[in-house]
């Protein structure tokens, strides 16, 4: 039997089957470090329509030529009736992750007719690799929020909603963009300790660290668990910040890079 | 009759999941059913070992292929390949570099698909077709007319990668990968063609005392890890969850018919399935 035709090369024989590469003094380097990476929800901002999302797109626009805007849209409640549907059809998470991707694609195109006079440019996943191109431009990049695992994405221990939606692709496009804190545009003014929508008397966390925030195995919480998760081992992003749309002036003051809203943040 | 509900600004489309967040752990429960529609159950997925099998050019290569052919008319199939060697070059060189690990999940298919590309001109006369990404629900149309689809192995995880646990490495490699393409589409089974006999306790070609694990669970193996694990740790994670794949099986493609008898549901090689 032959033997193997190999390259000579650090990695020599590894096995690649975890993430552990010995040996290398592993320094990444940022690729955009200065994007602001921002979510605009869907079921809170994009279904409430024109009354919500119009003085946040007014923001976003007079901010755009002091920062290199990277909008990622949610999905909301077509989302939702989605993965209602394809749960009670007992198809699987993968089917559920591909299905529900559409719909953010959907808010992302609406919000590039919206942007187009001012630069509004709907992007796909394909398309990531000309965002540099895009800001010199002086566009604003407008893409899904969902990450493009589709098809692949796991089981969910427990249910069949895929773990990693939209605000899991914002917080995996900061990470990989070298950017130090991702901004999602919510409803609420930040990070409760319950649902504000259920419990009126639910109290606001304005700052707190990813594991303390596991630890508190909160039953809800205002992003999705595993962005929390990673976190606590992310290279780049380190802080998640939450903001109320609603409010007029929280979105121009988050892009300044105060600390409004809750900031969720690697320890 | 779905229905479109307002008054509290925002405009909801009744379901189960209406106003829900879907991060809480009850409304994700409520999404759980016993059962799991399968979408193409009677397939088998193999993987073929790139550094192990392709690596080896025509001497493993071309019995391998021809065993394949035979094998296509007995089972519906669908083959995966791995990138081999040229991935550890990528990677070694793309760390060096301080490319982030999302962009080294970018750069490493492109040696999978070379090799994809490689095996559909040796089965081409058998009706193979590589299988593009956007092309995942012609997989029946293939399969029912007797072709031989070959998948891309690694996930479309690309620049959204997320971060490893334990250092730099992309973890959804081309195993994880297959086995979740088996597992979405219903499948009970996958194969990995490597050129041992099995999974050992360690690394055989460095130890020669390593011994052969003939069967395993699932369980057992994430208890006490083999030194060499073989195939992606995210696969043995997934399979926790997964629905559908009860057995993987890693056989010698270096010996004629192991994979046949495989495919025949023999106990050959190392079978890992869920306790």
């Amino acid at each position: 039997m032959g033997d193997r035709n190999l390259i000579a090369n650090a990695m020599g024989e590894a096995s690649l089957t975890t993430g552990a590469a010995a040996g290398f003094d592993y320094q990444p380097v940022a690729m955009m470090p200065d994007t602001k990476v921002i979510k605009v929800g869907g079921q809170s901002i994009m279904d409430r329509g024109r009354a919500a999302l119009f003085p946040i797109l007014d923001e976003l626009v007079a901010a755009k030529d002091r920062h290199k805007l990277l909008l990622c849209c949610g999905g909301g409640t077509r989302a939702r009736h989605i993965y209602a549907m394809a749960s009670d059809l007992e198809l699987p998470t993968g089917v559920l992750a591909a299905l529900g991707g559409y719909v953010p694609r959907q808010n992302a195109r609406m919000l590039q007719m919206l942007l187009a006079k001012h630069g509004g440019l709907f992007i796909m996943h394909d398309d990531f690799e000309k965002l540099p191109l895009y800001f010199r431009l002086g566009c604003i990049p407008i893409m899904t929020g969902m990450p493009p695992f589709g098809y692949w994405e796991k089981p969910t221990a427990g249910g069949r909603i895929p773990q990693h939606r939209t605000d899991a692709g914002v917080f995996l496009t900061a990470e990989v963009l070298g950017v130090k804190r991702a901004i999602f545009i919510k409803d609420e003014a930040g990070l409760y300790e319950d649902d504000p929508k259920k419990n009126p008397s639910a109290k606001l966390i304005k700052r707190i660290s990813a594991r303390e925030l596991l630890e508190r195995d909160l039953d809800d919480l205002v992003v999705e668990r595993i962005v929390v998760e990673y976190l606590t081992r992310a290279r780049s992003c380190h802080e998640l910040q939450i903001v109320n749309g609603l409010e007029r002036g929280m979105v121009t003051r988050a892009l300044e890079g105060e600390d409004v809203g809750s900031i969720i943040h690697k320890d | 009759m779905s229905k479109l509900v307002t008054g509290d600004g925002r405009t909801h489309i009744d379901s189960k999941l209406m106003r829900e967040s879907l991060v809480d752990r009850k409304v994700i429960a409520r999404t759980h059913t016993d059962h799991e529609f399968e979408i193409m159950p009677n397939v088998v997925l193999v993987g073929i070992g790139g550094q192990s099998i392709f690596d080896r050019g025509k001497s493993a290569l071309l019995p391998l292929v021809e065993e394949v052919a035979a094998l296509k008319g007995k089972h519906k199939m669908m083959i995966g390949v791995g990138g081999g060697t040229r991935v550890r070059h990528t990677v070694s060189i793309a760390l060096d570099l301080g490319v982030p690990t999302g962009g080294v999940a970018q750069l490493v298919g492109a040696m999978e698909e070379a090799n994809a590309v490689f095996l559909n001109a040796l089965l081409a006369k058998h009706r193979s077709i590589v299988m593009q990404r956007e092309h995942f629900w012609e997989l029946p149309l293939y399969i029912e007319n007797g072709m031989l689809p070959i998948v891309i192995s690694i996930p479309p995880y690309h620049f959204w990668e997320p971060p490893p646990e334990d250092g730099p490495l992309p973890a959804h490699g081309s195993d994880f990968g297959l086995f979740i393409l088996a597992e979405v589409l219903g499948m009970s089974r996958v194969v990995f063609v490597k050129d041992e006999d099995g999974m050992y306790t360690r690394d055989p070609k460095k130890h020669p005392d390593a011994t052969l694990i003939r069967r395993t669970t699932l369980e057992a193996v994430l208890a006490m890890p083999p030194e060499d694990l073989m195939l992606d740790k995210q696969l043995f994670l997934a399979w926790r969850n997964a629905r559908h794949i009860k057995r993987v099986q890693i056989v010698n493609g270096l010996k004629r018919g192991e994979l046949t008898r495989a495919l025949a549901g023999e106990d050959v090689g190392t079978i890992i399935e869920r306790a």
